[in-house]
């Protein structure tokens, strides 16, 4: 079963973690990522740039639309996200859980839709 | 003509991989080193025999291309010279050379063969692999795949499914798993095998296998594993019931989509479409299979889907006996999915509101209440009732509980159609 975790944050939280400590945060997040990566469970792991650097699309005339944006309203933005196949729902959770920042940043949990279907 | 070739060499390679592994295994005993030998000699000969013909003795080319390769990997190896020395000792010097075809025949040979090719199967679906782990080494030790296609059957990228597999065979090999037949554990570890074989038949019956080339029809290697178990356990009556169970329901799957991929319940599919000979074979396993006795789970589902198959029209169908049959299931081996089946036929029998009933007693169950099959069996029971207004909100919220496009597809035509 697939699964898209998505770490949420803005700004304000990534700045009230202190520059020396940065090393470190990133060292614990490359491992998480090596060990799940061996258990062939993290399909891929992404972080995103800032808001400030997302721009909006859409098509005009057939050709695309550039303009600045999102303007978010919410107060945090997508800082992440993770792609794993895992064995079951609970697997999901717990890798989710096992996120360096877990302890205080919650992870959102997603079902990926897929083509299969038991017998009907 | 090219293609007709490729795929005879492909079968045939397919059906040899584990007896050849299964042969280094037990001679050599390193089984993650024997078992990247066997591909390799694998690869070569797919590349090989399209053009340059299939060997006489094919099994005896494969083996002596794989035990060269185990040799050249071992040349690399620090403690090459005894590890050399021990391959060349245990290699009987005919089949370097290249045995007689007919040597296959010997009965002695052929009860080794299978005694290697089960004991592989114990392997792969030992207990201390994860059972993502045990599918994929199946597929590849015994199934003959490569791991691009299992990565594609799976739609996983090849390293994620190459670096399954490299750990599980990681695990045999640092906790000390043997080639070996399971002694005291026996009955378990059938199951765990069959137990796989099931989850890969159910992986493969989808509603778009088939219209990705590149991936192998899982349904279909499932079967033909399926088939192989039985061969080497010929009297396991649940083996027998897995094989009719799987061939009992992929009989339905030209009915079972449209071209564009929804899904037709059961009640609705055009019979005439289902595969005739996958039912006969599979009624007469299971007939053979219930006629001795020892009856598992595995044959009770395969008999409930030979009911169905056998009645030309879903009015037809022989409800009371499904309905036993469900009952019998539940006391083999308790399950709330089993219950929930069990409550549709309960409807079928006794109409609708003794199987709401049932269902209402699952609710309780707080894994079942969030379940998007007790809620698509509730809308369905409710329609049946006439309460088209609960059956509607039923099949609207199991739509959005399921995490699978043609379900939540159909689920949601079924709500649109009830007008509520």
């Amino acid at each position: 079963m697939k699964y898209l975790l998505m770490i949420y944050g803005n700004q304000e939280k990534w700045s009230s973690i202190p520059a020396e400590d940065w090393a470190q945060e990133i060292a614990k997040q490359d491992a998480y990522n090596k060990k799940y990566t061996a258990t062939g469970e993290l399909l891929g792991g992404y972080g995103l740039a800032d808001a400030v650097a997302a721009k909006l699309v859409t098509r005009k005339d057939g050709v695309p639309a550039v303009s600045d944006g999102p303007y978010l309203e919410t107060k945090e933005y997508m800082a992440s996200f993770y792609l794993v196949d895992v064995e079951s729902e609970e697997r999901a959770y717990e890798l989710a859980a096992q996120m360096p920042w877990a302890d205080q940043n919650p992870t959102e949990v997603w079902p990926i839709l897929h083509e299969s279907a038991s017998d009907a | 003509m090219a293609d007709e070739v490729r795929r005879r060499v492909e079968n045939l390679l397919r059906e040899l991989a584990p007896q050849v592994l299964g042969t280094l295994a037990g001679r050599y005993g390193q089984f993650d080193a024997c078992e990247d030998a066997t591909q390799e000699a694998l690869v070569k000969a797919a590349q090989r025999w399209p053009t340059d013909g299939i060997p006489e003795n094919p099994r005896g080319w494969l083996l002596t291309v794989a035990s060269r390769v185990l040799i050249d990997e071992f040349r690399s190896d620090s403690s090459r010279r005894r590890r050399e020395d021990t391959i060349f000792a245990a290699t009987p010097q005919s089949e370097l050379l290249g045995r007689p075809a007919d040597s296959i025949t010997d009965p002695e040979q052929a009860a080794a063969n299978r005694d290697d090719s089960l004991k592989l199967l114990f392997l792969c679906c030992h207990p201390s692999l994860p059972v993502s782990s045990q599918i994929a080494l199946t597929l590849r030790a015994v199934g003959g795949l490569t791991t691009a296609q299992i990565a594609a059957a799976f739609l996983v990228p090849e390293a994620t499914m190459a670096q399954r597999i490299s750990r599980a065979k990681a695990t045999i090999k640092t906790s000390g798993i043997r080639f070996e037949m399971p002694e005291g554990d026996a009955r378990e570890r059938l199951l765990a095998v069959q137990h796989v074989l099931y989850l890969i038949f159910n992986e493969g019956y989808t509603a778009s296998s088939g219209e990705n080339l590149t991936a192998p029809s899982l349904s279909d290697e499932a079967i033909r594993l399926t088939r192989l178990l039985r061969g080497l356990l010929p009297e396991d009556g649940e083996t027998a019931g897995l094989l009719a169970l799987m061939l009992l329901t992929d009989a339905r799957r030209p009915a079972r989509t449209l071209p564009d991929g929804a899904l037709v319940p059961l009640a609705e599919q055009d019979r005439t479409r289902w595969t005739s000979a996958s039912i006969a074979e599979g009624i007469e396993l299971i007939s053979e299979a219930l006629e001795r006795g020892a009856v598992g789970p595995y044959q009770l589902q395969a008999a409930i889907a030979a009911v169905h198959d056998e009645a030309p029209t879903m009015e037809d169908t022989d409800w009371p006996q499904i309905l036993g049959l469900y009952e019998l299931l539940e006391k083999v081996a308790p399950n709330p999915m089993t219950t929930l089946n069990r409550a549709v036929a309960v409807a079928m029998v006794h109409g609708p509101r003794a199987g709401l009933e049932l269902v209402a007693a699952l609710e309780s169950d707080e894994g079942m209440a969030r379940s998007h099959r007790l809620l698509a069996t509730r809308a369905h029971l409710r329609e049946l009732a006439g309460d088209r207004e609960g059956a509607a909100s039923d099949y609207r919220e199991a739509a959005r509980r399921t995490a699978s496009v043609p379900e939540r597809r159909y689920l949601t035509g079924r709500a649109v159609a009830l007008g509520a």
